[in-house]
């Protein structure tokens, strides 16, 4: 899961990206509001934290042009703003959380899948497909009862084309989906990382939509 | 004994007056009374007496003094004497036979051996020897007057207790609205600081209620100033709390990963550190809010240039582990009046402040000297400066250059600036001509 994190104060975002990477999100942290904004707008995120007190842009102002754009990446308010109006302020201007600083890492990136479930429909915290099993906080994927072991990027795929099954995922917004800043992406990386669930699990797991991009069945015993 | 009631003091006010007025009505009636009652009784004296001298012509010359019947029971109250050539000829039943009066003609009062008093009139008849005496008891006029006076004063006294009912309900219905306003206050929660409505208010109250909203408005700005300094305080502190936390659970999580580990430990202490500067700013702050002005602003004298070279002293190992310069000059002593501990909290500020907003290797200079007798500390720095729009935000609590990577809270303006107003300095911000960034001036008052 790709991460925008907006925070200008520099040792919280450090902590904040360093905690989040540690918990397998990619993080992208920008420091002010125009930047923040602008990043938000490209639509490549899974979710944002976002501060409101940024230079350059309130998070309030920057939250409120995001959602004038229809784009509704789940976005959690981090802030320091713990006055009732403050929060729903934040929340009614389309804020999907508001936690107070400081903050447990564990809980915001539980916060965070939990947003990122709710804006893909999703009720229960294990993805599933068939006999196939992904649980987004443990990191882990069970086939037919079994631990199967997948590399980062292998289960950071799985886990997005499994949160938007029965949708065709471009290998574009995969890639986007997949690296935060900073990474070069081999232009066959994401065939390479398909290859090797197709070889881990089944190869029927991921299908081929030929010339558009790749699919999860939605299956009717998937929830 | 002061009423402590503005009721019962209006209410006293307004029987005592209404007592006066009636009492000196009564006085003025009463005089009257008695003017008219001497005239007209008086009338009725000499009229007897001019009856009885018509009839003492007719009366046939006799040494038999008539005695003449009591017809009335007032008639004892009056009384005549006839004498002829000095005989007593006729009188009345109850009159003595010694003249009335030693006066011959006109009106007399007498003090008889009975013990009444009598009013008598004497006239001489038609003929000289005839002398005519009527009188009457000044008792029966007495007892006229004082029916006069009652008449007048026993209204009053049924009169007063229904006055003074009728005055306590006028003077509570007039004094309605201020036990409204009472009412108002007193049913108004705490917090709530929004004007009394001046709408309705009787003129003499609205003074009152203007100061009353007045004082309302001034502390409202005070609990808003609070408040938002609770806020910003709250920001300020939990900020660097909640990156404290963040980087101790990266250094936790960061399993064999040492770069990471270490990365994150030193983040941590360097947090605890920025924690801890901003809680002994908010506590100089808080301190300078409760001290006076008369206990900070003492009037022992300063040296100045000393204060700051102990202070440039104790930053100058900070400036040199960042390779900037700090340079002092305070050739000689500047005296200036004000705590030495609260000026050298000042000055640190102003110092710490150039040097903590300046490069790397940025030139710090500070200069205190006496100018046209004022004495004058400047600070000036090689950092960034500011914008114009900066400079007048300068001094807000908690305000910060955005984009700043310093880890500053803007506490240290408001220290300043506070100290400024305690010790009467006037404190300019402005471009430094020499280093290019910011200087800072404070200027002391002549001594």
């Amino acid at each position: 899961m790709r991460i925008l994190l907006a925070e200008d104060d520099p040792m919280l975002g450090d902590g904040l990206r360093a905690g989040l990477r540690q918990l397998g999100f990619q993080v992208d942290w920008v420091r002010d509001g125009v930047a923040a904004e602008r990043e938000l707008a490209t639509g490549d995120y899974t979710a944002a934290v976002l501060d409101l007190g940024l230079p350059l842009k309130d998070g309030l102002e920057v939250l409120q042009g995001v959602r004038g754009r229809r784009i509704a990446t789940p976005v959690l308010i981090l802030t320091a703003r713990d006055g009732v109006p403050d929060r729903i302020r934040g929340l009614d201007l389309g804020a999907d959380d508001y936690v107070v600083k400081p903050v447990d890492l564990h809980e915001l990136g539980a916060r965070l899948r939990s947003l990122v479930r709710r804006a893909h429909g999703q009720t229960q915290d294990v993805l599933r497909s068939g006999a196939l099993l992904l649980n987004p906080a443990a990191r882990s994927i069970t086939l037919n009862g079994e631990v199967v072991a997948l590399s980062t990027r292998e289960f950071d795929l799985l886990h997005a084309l499994m949160l938007n099954a029965g949708r065709v995922m471009s290998r574009e917004q995969l890639e986007q989906q997949l690296y935060s800043w900073g990474y070069e992406i081999d232009s066959n990386a994401i065939e390479v990382h398909i290859h090797h669930l197709r070889r881990k699990l089944f190869p029927e797991v991921v299908q081929t939509v030929r010339g558009i991009g790749y699919t999860v069945p939605r299956l009717k015993d998937s929830t | 004994m002061r009423p402590r009631s503005l009721q019962a003091r209006l209410l006293a006010m307004a029987m005592g007056l209404v007592v006066v007025v009636w009492l000196g009505v009564a006085y003025v009636t009463w005089v009257s009374a008695r003017h008219e009652l001497d005239e007209l009784l008086d009338g009725h004296l000499a009229q007897a007496a001019a009856l009885l001298v018509v009839q003492q012509i007719e009366a046939e010359d006799s040494d038999e003094v008539a005695d003449a019947p009591s017809l009335h029971k007032y008639a004892p109250r009056v009384a005549f004497q006839v004498f002829h050539g000095g005989h007593l000829v006729m009188r009345s039943a109850n009159a003595g036979i010694a003249p009335m009066t030693n006066k011959a003609l006109g009106f007399a009062t007498e003090r008889h051996s009975d013990g009444g008093e009598w009013r008598v009139f004497s006239t001489r008849g038609t003929e000289h020897d005839v002398r005519v005496y009527v009188g009457e008891q000044t008792a029966s006029r007495r007892e006229i007057l004082r029916a006069v006076l009652l008449s007048m004063l026993l209204p009053m006294m049924f009169a007063l207790p229904a006055l003074a009912v009728l005055l306590w309900w006028a003077v509570r219905k007039g004094l309605d609205p201020m036990r409204q306003l009472g009412e108002v206050l007193g049913h108004r929660r705490p917090q709530a600081l929004e004007p009394v409505a001046l709408h309705n208010m009787p003129s003499e109250m609205r003074p009152m209620v203007n100061a009353l909203n007045g004082l309302l408005a001034r502390i409202e700005s005070m609990v808003m100033a609070e408040r938002r300094f609770t806020a910003d305080a709250a920001h300020e502190l939990r900020t660097p709390i909640a990156a404290i936390r963040a980087q101790a659970q990266v250094a936790l999580g960061a399993g064999s990963d040492v770069a990471q580990r270490d990365h994150a430990l030193q983040y941590t202490l360097a947090g605890c550190d920025r924690a801890t500067r901003l809680v002994e700013q908010l506590l100089t702050l808080a301190r300078l809010e409760t001290a006076s002005a008369a206990s900070a602003a003492s009037v022992a004298p300063v040296n100045l240039s000393m204060v700051t070279r102990g202070v440039a002293a104790e930053l100058a190992p900070t400036a040199m582990a960042r390779h900037q310069s700090l340079e002092l000059e305070a050739d000689a002593p500047v005296l200036v009046t004000g705590d030495d501990v609260l000026i050298g909290v000042m000055v640190r500020n102003l110092i710490d402040n150039a040097m903590r907003y300046s490069p790397d290797g940025a030139r710090v200079l500070v200069v205190v000297k006496s100018e046209a007798g004022q004495p004058l500390l400047r600070v000036e720095d090689g950092g960034p400066g500011m914008t114009d729009q900066e400079l007048a935000r300068l001094g807000e609590r908690f305000y910060r250059v955005i984009g700043n990577e310093q880890s500053g809270s803007g506490l240290g303006w408001s220290i300043v600036k506070r100290l400024s107003d305690v010790f009467g300095t006037t404190t300019q911000v402005a471009r430094s001509s020499a280093l290019g960034g910011l200087a800072v001036e404070v200027r002391w008052p002549h001594r």
